[in-house]
């Protein structure tokens, strides 16, 4: 009779074992996750059989939306030797550079903090005129400008020498201080459209037809995986 | 003395209870499986041809009879958006014949693609495979040396060696392999303009590029599609 009752003592799980597990899978996925990028607009990519990988380092990916703004991002190199926020803010002297080429008389500068706003932004899309008012705008007002904003203008311009701001873009994307960003983009590799599936050609052809002037012919396309048995 | 005993007798309950701390575990795992991406995205590589002026004599003139010329049409809806469902595709052999056009006679035939087939685009997949011929004939013997691991026993060899194999059969001049000329209206979606680049692959055909619609080739769309609806 007393044996019984004390056995009706343990009627609590022990939950260390679980405790153990769970603390396990959690440092799992800390350490595996890649965090989704805010991006300005969200596009659902074409599906494709092609299974190469999207590179995640020394890449100039241009965001592409249906309505056929275009926004970029920026990706530094893997190590942190050249770290996206230092190719980011080199990217923008870069521009400023670019731009004065062609436009002479105007007044464009930035200052350090903005430089080093610009260069922890993930995508950015908007006439480099207007850059410095975006730069100083709040972080959350920011991101509504961006998604209400016209993206970086862009239009059919078969003209090398006289190139619009998106070809400005990654032509200084091109100059960057990052040797490895150059050679990918020579390569077909360190440039990628991104585009939602819905986009009629003609906006795509657009950006396209921007980099075929600027004689980077190789690019490539981002797409969703589809399997399909052959 | 007396006060030793009592914190004896407390001793009992050593043991920390641990749900709150598996709940909050449990709590952060769902976190962060929600915010990860495991899948990457895929990404598809091409080349374009420059945008400069080439001097006639330089250009490259495809044969003939090794073109064909694909043009991806789509539909617009009201918000100026290209359905991936829907779409048409035209193709014809060669130069354009237009001779008789106005009767809507030409070489240009039109083929549905989109959802209404399934999803899958086998019509034009038939089309470019009986142009390919040859080279899907030696790669589907390839394949099959390959899945018997007839080139060696360890797998990544015999990967590596198989796709330098097709990648010799695809450009081997040799065999009659076509040429593929793909062309977009600017209300084709590029979904379309993606799945059939990805028939190029799926169908091996190395040589293909894409080019601009012209005046003839929107003509006879206009054309054979006036035609088809008569029937």
């Amino acid at each position: 009779m007393g044996k019984v009752k004390i056995k009706k003592k343990e009627t609590r799980i022990d939950m260390t074992a679980m405790s153990d597990v769970t603390v396990l899978l959690l440092t799992f996925f800390m350490l595996t996750s890649t965090f989704l990028q805010k991006e300005p607009v969200t596009v659902i990519t074409p599906p494709s059989v092609s299974e190469e990988k999207v590179p995640d380092a020394n890449l100039l990916s241009v965001l592409v939306s249906p309505e056929g703004k275009v926004y970029l991002e920026v990706l530094g190199s893997k190590d942190s030797t050249m770290k996206s926020e230092t190719v980011r803010a080199d990217l923008l002297k870069n521009m400023v550079a670019e731009y004065k080429r062609t436009h002479p008389s105007a007044n464009l500068a930035f200052t350090n903090k903005e430089i080093e706003t610009f260069s922890k932004l993930n995508a950015f899309g908007v006439p480099i005129t207007k850059m410095k008012e975006w730069l100083n705008l709040e972080p959350d007002q920011r991101d509504k400008a961006l998604e209400s904003g016209p993206g970086i203008p862009i239009n059919m311009n078969e003209d090398p020498n006289n190139p619009n701001e998106f070809q400005m873009w990654v032509r200084a994307a091109y100059n960057s201080v990052n040797p490895e960003l150059q050679e990918t983009m020579v390569k077909g590799r360190g440039i990628a459209i991104k585009a939602d599936q819905t986009t009629p050609y003609s906006v795509v052809n657009v950006v396209m037809d921007n980099l075929q002037t600027m004689k980077m012919n190789k690019f490539t396309l981002m797409t969703a995986l589809k399997t399909e048995e052959d | 003395m007396a006060i030793k005993t009592k914190s004896r007798q407390k001793k009992f309950d050593t043991r920390i209870d641990f749900t709150p701390m598996v709940d909050m575990n449990m709590l952060l795992i769902t976190f962060f499986m929600l915010c990860t991406t495991m899948i990457k995205s895929q990404t598809l590589q091409i080349a374009l041809p420059t945008n400069e002026k080439v001097e006639k004599e330089q250009q490259n003139k495809v044969k003939q009879s090794e073109a064909v010329t694909i043009i991806i049409d789509g539909k617009l809806d009201d918000k100026g958006l290209s359905d991936p469902n829907e779409g048409m595709l035209f193709y014809y052999d060669g130069m354009p014949e237009t001779a008789n056009l106005a009767q809507g006679e030409s070489n240009m035939k039109q083929i549905e693609f989109g959802a209404k087939t399934g999803g899958a685009y086998p019509a034009i997949r038939e089309i470019l495979q009986e142009r390919n011929k040859e080279v899907v004939l030696k790669i589907a013997d390839l394949k099959k040396d390959w899945k018997e691991m007839k080139f060696s026993k360890n797998e990544e060899v015999n990967d590596s060696i198989y796709q330098e194999m097709a990648k010799k059969i695809r450009n081997d001049s040799t065999l009659k392999r076509p040429v593929v000329i793909i062309k977009a209206t600017p209300n084709a979606s590029y979904a379309h303009v993606v799945s059939v680049l990805d028939e190029m692959q799926i169908n091996n055909i190395s040589r293909y590029q894409i080019d601009r619609i012209n005046e003839v080739d929107s003509a006879m769309m206009i054309m054979v599609q006036a035609k088809n609806l008569k029937k």
